[in-house]
């Protein structure tokens, strides 16, 4: 496949991370996420491997997981909110946006002082799975529901994912399939928490969790 | 037998699920453990072979955490029934089955041969103990569970980054099983080790709960109950304590040793400096013993920094703060028990009301804090000779200002819950101790104890092989 | 030359009508005529204006001028296969200077008239330009190095497919973010409601609200002529079709117009207009995108 399309791929999904940190309602949030995973379950199906049994497998694990379990786990957890809005981090959108900029920034500037052994298929793969991984770190500490904190830890996955897919051919199918069942049933025991957090004290609000000190 | 010593836990661990009974359950739970722990100690005489192209083996490193944690659950599985019991009509369907599934996935630690697996495993360790933080049910739980999940994950995930980078570094080599990648080591690429090497020790630390990654633990040692906290703190802190048991064999293989030698010792101090100042002063017992573990995952780290006769003291320490912390949480189960507070001012006169909790605690109290003739006490001096040793005397002296101000916080905290009178209400509520709640601490009372005053043979030989391993 | 030019911009406000129609079709009703802004333009020229008795020349001048510098604007760029008329070095510069030098006389006639509501729009105009001001610079800074030069006609007159594939990324980053600032320069949905009646929600409507009419019609036009050129430069990027056959080339080019601006209808049709702050948010947004444009060219470039 042309570089091309790799290129426009990864850049999609950066720039999909960089809509999640304007997202404000929950339902958006969840669907940008799952779209995010789509997308990048397209690209292990792009790289040298073609259709082979390895990479097809690893994109029919991810859009089965990513894109459609983990999501619907998420909107389960959430379906007694009646206010499905989170507030912007405490900074505002505005400030998020140009902190994930400089993020973006920030992650080019890494990745042009590392040069992996063997040339990877497109120079962008490294900087945008350093953006996404920040940006999911962002997401995680700004924010105060924590079905969004769920997201941004997914997304810091996402962006880890597309650092596997350097390393396609050396990881066994194994340790793959291993990463998805655990982040599957992370996922799952995080929505059963979330259930029991909504279902005690009535919100989903973390900031207000702080009982626990010393 | 590798298949037998994972498979087993892994479908017991589903059966449980399935069982209608509290006293199945809790059978099924007990032989298990009970069959893990003859299993393993088999493996002692002879190792078994193996599987799957060597990713799931058993060597020296693996072999010593396997034994920890095959007694450490089993005296807690016989701890376990008496402690639900005591909440009537309290299910313990997936209290039950998260520790069964939870020995597995330790289990699946200490046989990873694979880096990837291995990290696998540990994620698998951190999701399996999250519900068993809940089980009291509370506001505060829920908090506590939430936070280790959340922090937890963030820094496994962070780990995962680190064994990339440690790929992307054997990229020549093609294969991230340990063997390969030791025999190997020359060929790694530096750049992206030491990236992977400190992505691993951040991530990996955040699961043993190093400073400055240790919010986490204050809060879920705080509110899990004794035997939880007795598996988390004994159980689990050594499976991170094996992921940095496999850095440090990389590094020294590929002999960066002195770039891993200084973040090690920086580790290890601030979280020994930092654990007792916050011990001052603390107000609830499980968090207590929550700084205590944070001060002894620091002493296994300093250690390790050290190298030389400090390997050898670090994996000592390991197996005896196992037992000790594993004694410590069992008793501080009991006590939550009778005295339903966790409050250090609302306990005292233990002693004197229930003299076998009592005089358990007073041994916890002196084989937490390093006493001779207990084993930390030995485990301790080795590591405080090997900073002697490499002349790092600053380091020496600040590490024993810190541990007598652990000692001094810990044991006036102790003593005062248990000497004094108790309340009248207290002895009025009878509570008397059991044999499965008294048994299985004083077995591990009595193994710290052993420890100090004779080392095995074939247990100081491991010792000496494994850290002939990690270039001691 | 300058009569294709001529002939282009007489074809400017057609493209309002597809907007038009294509929100009417989303809305299910049959919508205004494809030749209304055309007929709204020539009655109004027939009218005479009303002047206030507060407002000076500016409020006189403020109309003529700012249509000036926009079809001066669309002298500079390049369209439909055939060269600018004018081009030099650094005329990507003059082609912002002559967007903002509309924009200031509207702000200016806006500001004279005394009225609060004017004044309201016109603070809010300048609040969004000055950051789509900036993206519009960042998109400039990223096609300087894509295309190493500095002339409007070689950064996007030259456009040919394998700059595409060797800067696929940028040029989409660039294209998105662009978009975004043509929404804002036209006040289009969702910076702002074209067909709004409430003064309190306008913002580039309000600026008009005194004008009447050749004036109005001059700036009528003025919208329409300003929508085609920054459609045309989008254009010329996202279409890298050179064929030397002037005709194709002007079919193509047309065609690209014309679906341009069912996008802007679709993109209208489908959102509402954003919140103020979500609006200040939203161009903050394709600001991030534009940057990410360019550290992608450089990284590339570099």
């Amino acid at each position: 496949m042309s570089p091309l399309w790799l290129d426009l791929v990864l850049t999609v999904i950066v720039i999909l991370a960089i809509c999640l940190l304007s997202a404000v309602r929950l339902g958006l949030i969840i669907r940008l996420f799952a779209f995010q995973s789509l997308v990048m379950a397209a690209i292990p199906l792009m790289l040298g491997g073609g259709f082979g049994v390895h990479n097809a497998v690893i994109a029919a694990g991810t859009i089965l997981i990513k894109a459609i379990l983990i999501p619907a786990i998420l909107f389960w957890a959430i379906r007694h909110v009646s206010i499905r809005r989170d507030a912007p981090a405490v900074f505002g959108i505005s400030t998020s946006l140009l902190l994930g900029g400089v993020l973006v920034g920030l992650s080019f500037l890494f990745s042009s002082a590392l040069v992996p052994a063997d040339k990877p298929f497109s120079d962008l793969l490294i900087p945008s799975a350093f953006a996404t991984l920040f940006i999911g770190f962002l997401l995680l500490v700004s924010r105060k529901k924590a079905i969004t904190q769920v997201v941004g830890y997914l997304v810091m996955e996402n962006g880890i994912f597309l650092f596997a897919l350097l390393l396609l051919e050396t990881t066994p199918l194994l340790v793959e399939l291993g990463i998805f069942l655990d982040i599957f049933v992370g996922v799952f025991i995080m929505g059963i928490v979330i259930n029991h957090i909504q279902s005690e004290f009535d919100h989903m609000d973390t900031s207000q969790l702080t009982t626990l000190k010393g | 037998m590798v298949t037998f010593i994972l498979g087993l836990p892994l479908i017991a661990g589903g059966v449980v699920f399935a069982l209608p009974k509290n006293r199945l359950r809790n059978v099924v739970l007990i032989g298990v453990s009970l069959v893990h722990l003859l299993a393993v100690a088999s493996f002692w005489i002879s190792p078994p072979m193996g599987i799957l192209n060597g990713f799931l083996a058993l060597d020296p490193l693996g072999l010593i955490i396997l034994s920890i944690e095959s007694v450490l659950f089993f005296a807690v599985s016989l701890y376990v029934p008496a402690y639900v019991a005591d909440e009537p009509g309290r299910s313990n369907r997936v209290f039950n089955g998260c520790i069964l599934l939870l020995l597995f996935s330790v289990t699946l630690v200490t046989l990873s041969q694979h880096l990837g697996l291995f990290w696998v495993a540990i994620e698998a360790t951190t999701l399996m103990s999250a519900p068993l933080i809940n089980f009291h049910r509370r506001a505060r739980a829920l908090e506590a569970t939430w936070k280790y999940l959340m922090i937890g994950s963030v820094g496994i995930a962070l780990a995962l980054l680190g064994t990339f980078f440690m790929a992307l570094s054997a990229a020549g080599i093609k294969s991230l099983v340990l063997s390969d990648v030791l025999s190997q080591a020359s060929s790694l690429s530096v750049p992206w080790l030491k990236l992977g090497v400190i992505f691993l020790v951040v991530g990996y630390g955040t699961k043993m709960g190093l400073v400055p990654m240790h919010s986490w633990k204050p809060d879920a040692y705080g509110e899990a109950p004794g035997p939880v906290g007795a598996l988390l703190a004994g159980g689990l802190t050594n499976c991170a304590f094996l992921a940095f048991l496999r850095v440090s064999q990389i590094c020294h293989q590929a002999h960066q040793t002195e770039f891993l030698s200084p973040i090690l010792l920086m580790f290890g101090m601030l979280s020994i400096a930092l654990a007792a100042f916050c011990m001052l002063g603390q107000v609830y017992l499980n968090r207590l013993l929550a700084y205590s573990s944070i001060e002894h995952m620091g002493i296994l780290i300093l250690g390790l920094g050290l190298g030389g006769a400090g390997f050898y003291g670090s994996l000592f320490h390991a197996v005896n703060n196992s037992f000790s912390k594993g004694l410590i949480f069992l008793v501080a189960g009991n006590i939550y028990q009778k005295y339903r507070s966790q409050r250090l001012s609302d306990i005292h006169g233990v002693v004197k009301v229930y003299p076998f909790t009592g005089g358990l605690l007073v041994a916890a109290m002196l084989a937490v804090t390093g006493i001779p003739p207990f084993g930390t006490f030995f485990s301790e001096w080795m590591i405080l000779s090997a900073a002697l040793d490499g002349r790092h005397y600053g380091l020496a002296f600040c590490y024993l200002l810190f541990l007598s101000v652990v000692f001094i916080a810990f044991i006036s905290a102790i003593l005062k819950m248990a000497r004094g009178a108790p309340d009248e209400a207290l002895v009025a509520r009878t509570h008397k101790d059991s044999w499965t709640t008294i048994l299985p601490p004083m077995a591990l009372a009595g193994l710290t104890l052993l420890l100090g005053i004779y080392v095995p043979s074939f247990l100081d030989q491991a010792l000496k092989n494994s850290s002939a391993l990690l270039g001691g | 030359m300058v009569a294709r030019l001529a002939v282009c911009l007489l074809l400017a406000p057609f493209l309002l009508g597809i907007i038009g129609k294509t929100k009417a079709f989303f809305a299910g009703r049959v919508g205004r005529p494809y030749l209304q802004v055309y007929y709204d333009v020539f009655k109004l020229l027939q009218k005479g204006s009303v002047y206030s008795r507060t407002t000076t020349w500016i409020f006189r001048a403020a109309p003529l001028v700012s249509l000036a510098a926009v079809l001066a604007s669309a002298l500079l760029i390049p369209f439909g296969g055939w060269a600018a008329p004018v081009s030099f070095w650094g005329d990507a510069l003059l082609f912002a200077a002559f967007f903002g030098l509309a924009r200031f006389f509207m702000m200016l006639a806006a500001l004279d008239t005394g009225s609060s509501f004017e004044g309201m729009g016109a603070s809010r105009e300048a609040a969004f330009s000055c950051v789509s001001e900036i993206v519009l610079f960042l998109n400039f800074a990223t096609l300087v190095i894509l295309s190493k030069s500095f002339s409007l006609s070689q950064m996007i007159g030259e456009r040919s497919w394998p700059s595409w594939t060797a800067m696929g990324p940028s040029l989409i980053l660039v294209v998105l973010s662009t978009f975004i600032v043509l929404l804002v320069e036209n006040s289009r949905i969702p910076v702002d409601d074209p067909a709004t009646h409430l003064e309190l929600t306008m913002i580039h409507e309000v600026m008009a609200l005194d004008h009447s009419g050749p004036d109005l019609a001059f700036i009528i036009y003025a919208g329409a002529v300003k929508l085609f050129v920054l459609g045309a430069f989008l254009v010329a990027i996202l279409v890298p079709y050179q064929s030397h056959h002037r005709s194709i080339d002007a079919v193509v080019f047309l065609s690209g117009m014309g679906l341009l601006a069912v996008a802007i209808g679709v993109v209208e049709s489908g959102m509402a207009r954003l919140r103020l702050d979500r609006v200040f948010a939203f161009i903050i947004g394709s600001f991030v995108l534009a940057l990410f444009g360019l550290i992608v060219a450089l990284a590339r470039v570099l």
